[in-house]
């Protein structure tokens, strides 16, 4: 026994000693220093979609700006304003936080630390703050794209959308904008856009069998390529329609990558580009252009993956002259921003 | 311990207490120490430093008054929780539904917090409304809990099995709440929560510029009641006697089924508890994302603290530190979060099969071994 307290006594000093010989901080706090700091939403940095795109776009930072960069992941909500906190107290200069859960704790930490650039991803702001930028996404610009993707490479000239509720704003940008799309390569060709408003937003997103089923109501009547827009409701609508060997389009994020089920029959993916829009942001943070309020960020399409070979070469051509018109607007999608 | 040996030579009382108490913190003791090393080893093999690690995690954890301040933050409800089961425990009880009565004592209070007032037309003092929205939390915590303990009682259906079916009901129920009739309506929110609950309701913090709030200081005022009623009421020892023979129990005239659900109720009562603190003094609503896992955190603290109600304040804030700290060790190294699951786990797991601890450091069996449940129809 007193052998072992013995024992104990000294790892106790040694663990005791430890801070002392603690790696000295980065300099964030000096001005020279370009520190960038990320918070993850509930969730982790390789998620495939918002966490890793983002970070995605800290690390273009890095590479461009000579940035330092680091991240921590939050393992529960009530961490949002201290893992904030944890880069602002540490000098960083810009910090990154992911999605929309984060909303109020990032104007919060906006105003406690006005010295520190805030980039919130898919956060809105109601008020203009000088030093927070909310990253929102031209969803119908999104929308329109696969949209058009969807009317050149449908060969019953029927396509369809499986969405959530109409009445979310960036989910009637999708929808709309798909219709658009479609309109813009072909007006004679049919549209399918289904919204899932029947049902209350306890619902709405996350009704993949109803997806499913109504996906496959349209396959019944002709539809051969189908995008889910809403959640697991547009996940299992896209899955369906994988299933039964027809063409799938994703939302948000490169959904090849994330729904492994539709994968072989992914065409592509409604995208926010978060990566250079969070690139962007922090490049005019460090020129001193941060621009405050609401930064609206590109829409694009994801690569074809496994169906590349099918798509032919003028309709890849003609997908990346319609992104290049709506990116430098000299093609407008129409789409009111929220259902009138 | 040389100088408690030299007061004299038949030791005092506190060096008896002493003595026992160290006996008592020997094995968990180990557990945390032994679980650190393979910790260190799983960071070393991912390429991280361990020692860097370690270091930022015991920073974290402790290394400024805002630090101390957020292990507070997490220890809180972790005590409650953790006294939960540990009073279960002492019972004879394993109660793995911590977890759903804490969600449904968030709810409760976050209710009474956002709605009441409204439906009252008033605004209720603070000094009547926090308690209530606290006390609506123990109740419903302790009613969840008192279905399994009169499906024990009455019909001898084992409470783990209940306890974990109440939890999926519970959560779902929650979820339901949290995502339709009382999700928070205003016109930008996409997120499953309920709206913030009044003023009125909200606990003061302690200090104006940290979050550490008066519920820790009531979870410990909490632990300290909980030792008393175990070890100096009558039906402390009514609990305890059932929790260690319940055929004794009965033959020495006690209610014992009166005494299972009674017990169970007492436990679902501090894990609401956990839950309703959480709302009146930290988060002040509920949402889907917050307390996820503290229930079943729960189980490891009250094994680690052995059921002793100091012995789960310190697990309570040990794991508050781990969990608080993890954030600057992240920071620091880029180590997944992940790892501190993994030392937790650890631990508990050479809690529970303390033998292994016993075999590596060659220790004696010496205290009475650790009787956490009786068996299937027990």
């Amino acid at each position: 026994m007193k052998k072992i307290f013995a024992v104990f006594a000294l790892l106790l000093i040694v663990a005791m000693a430890l801070p002392a010989c603690a790696p000295a901080a980065a300099d964030c706090k000096s001005a020279d220093v370009l520190c960038v700091g990320l918070v993850t939403d509930v969730g982790k940095i390789d998620d495939k979609s918002f966490n890793q795109s983002a970070w995605e776009g800290v690390k273009q930072a890095e590479k461009d700006l000579g940035a330092k960069v680091q991240y921590i992941e939050t393992t529960d909500a009530k961490d949002y304003a201290k893992n904030i906190s944890t880069f602002a107290d540490e000098g960083y200069d810009a910090i990154v936080t992911v999605g929309f859960a984060l909303g109020e704790a990032t104007v919060a930490a906006a105003k406690q630390y006005p010295n520190v650039k805030f980039v919130g991803v898919d956060q809105f702001q109601t008020e203009t703050i000088a030093n927070l930028t909310g990253l929102n996404f031209p969803e119908d610009q999104a929308g329109f794209l696969v949209g058009a993707l969807a009317a050149q490479m449908s060969a019953t000239k029927k396509i369809g959308a499986v969405c959530g509720t109409d009445a979310v704003p960036p989910v009637w940008r999708f929808g709309e904008g798909y219709k658009a799309g479609a309109a813009y390569i072909d007006p004679a060709v049919e549209v399918n856009v289904v919204y899932h408003s029947d049902v209350g937003f306890d619902k709405t997103f996350v009704d993949p069998e109803w997806g499913a089923a109504t996906a496959n109501s349209m396959m019944d009547k002709g539809v051969d390529t189908i995008f889910g827009c809403g959640g697991k409701t547009g996940n299992g609508a896209v899955t369906a329609a994988a299933q039964a060997g027809k063409f799938a389009i994703g939302v948000d994020s490169d959904q090849y990558l994330t729904l492994p089920e539709a994968a072989p029959r992914m065409l592509s993916s409604a995208m926010k580009l978060i990566t250079p829009g969070v690139a962007g942001l922090l490049k005019s943070a460090k020129e001193g252009t941060f621009p405050g309020g609401n930064f609206t960020g590109l829409a694009g399409y994801a690569p074809y993956h496994d169906l590349d070979s099918q798509v032919p070469a003028e309709v890849k051509a003609k997908m990346e002259e319609i992104q290049t018109a709506l990116q430098n607007g000299s093609l407008q999608t129409g789409v009111s921003p929220a259902k009138p | 311990m040389q100088g408690s040996e030299t007061k004299g030579k038949t030791p005092s009382r506190a060096s008896k207490l002493f003595r026992s108490a160290m006996d008592a913190a020997l094995v968990p003791f180990l557990a945390i120490f032994t679980a650190l090393v393979i910790g260190g080893v799983i960071i070393w093999l991912a390429g991280g430093n361990p020692i860097q690690a370690y270091v930022g995690l015991f920073q974290g954890a402790f290394g400024s008054p805002k630090a101390i301040s957020e292990t507070a933050v997490w220890a809180t409800p972790y005590i409650f929780a953790g006294l939960a089961v540990a009073l279960a425990f002492k019972g004879g009880l394993f109660n793995i539904g911590a977890e759903g009565q804490l969600a449904l004592g968030a709810v409760a209070a976050a209710w009474v917090g956002y709605a009441l007032p409204g439906m009252l037309g008033i605004t209720i003092p603070a000094i009547i409304h926090i308690p209530l929205a606290i006390g609506m939390g123990i109740l419903f915590g302790a009613i969840w809990a008192a279905i399994p303990g009169a499906l024990k009682a009455y019909t001898g259906a084992h409470e783990v099995i209940n306890t974990i079916m109440m939890n999926y009901i519970a959560l779902n129920t929650v979820s339901y709440l949290l995502n339709g009739p009382m999700k928070d309506n205003s016109p930008t929110n996409v997120i499953a929560r309920t709206p913030e609950i009044a003023v009125t309701a909200r606990m003061p913090a302690i200090f104006s510029d940290l979050r550490v709030h008066w519920g820790f200081v009531l979870a410990l005022i909490v632990a300290w009641l909980v030792w008393y009623l175990l070890w100096k009421t009558t039906l402390g020892f009514e609990i305890r006697t059932v929790g260690s023979n319940p055929d004794a129990a009965k033959y020495a005239g006690m209610n014992v089924k009166r005494l299972i659900i009674l017990t169970m109720a007492f436990s679902g009562g501090l894990a609401g508890l956990a839950g309703a603190i959480e709302v009146v003094g930290l988060n002040y609503r509920h949402e889907l994302g917050f307390s996820i896992g503290y229930g079943f955190d729960a189980i490891a603290i009250a094994l680690l603290g052995r059921s002793h109600p100091l012995g789960v304040v310190l697990a309570a804030i040990l794991f508050g530190g781990m969990r608080n700290g993890a954030t600057r060790m992240q920071f620091l190294t880029q180590i997944p979060v992940d790892v501190i699951s993994v030392i937790q786990a650890l631990i508990l797991l050479f809690v529970a099969a303390d033998e292994i601890i016993r075999y590596i450091y060659r220790i004696k069996q010496k205290e009475e071994r650790l009787v956490l449940t009786r068996g299937w129809g027990g």
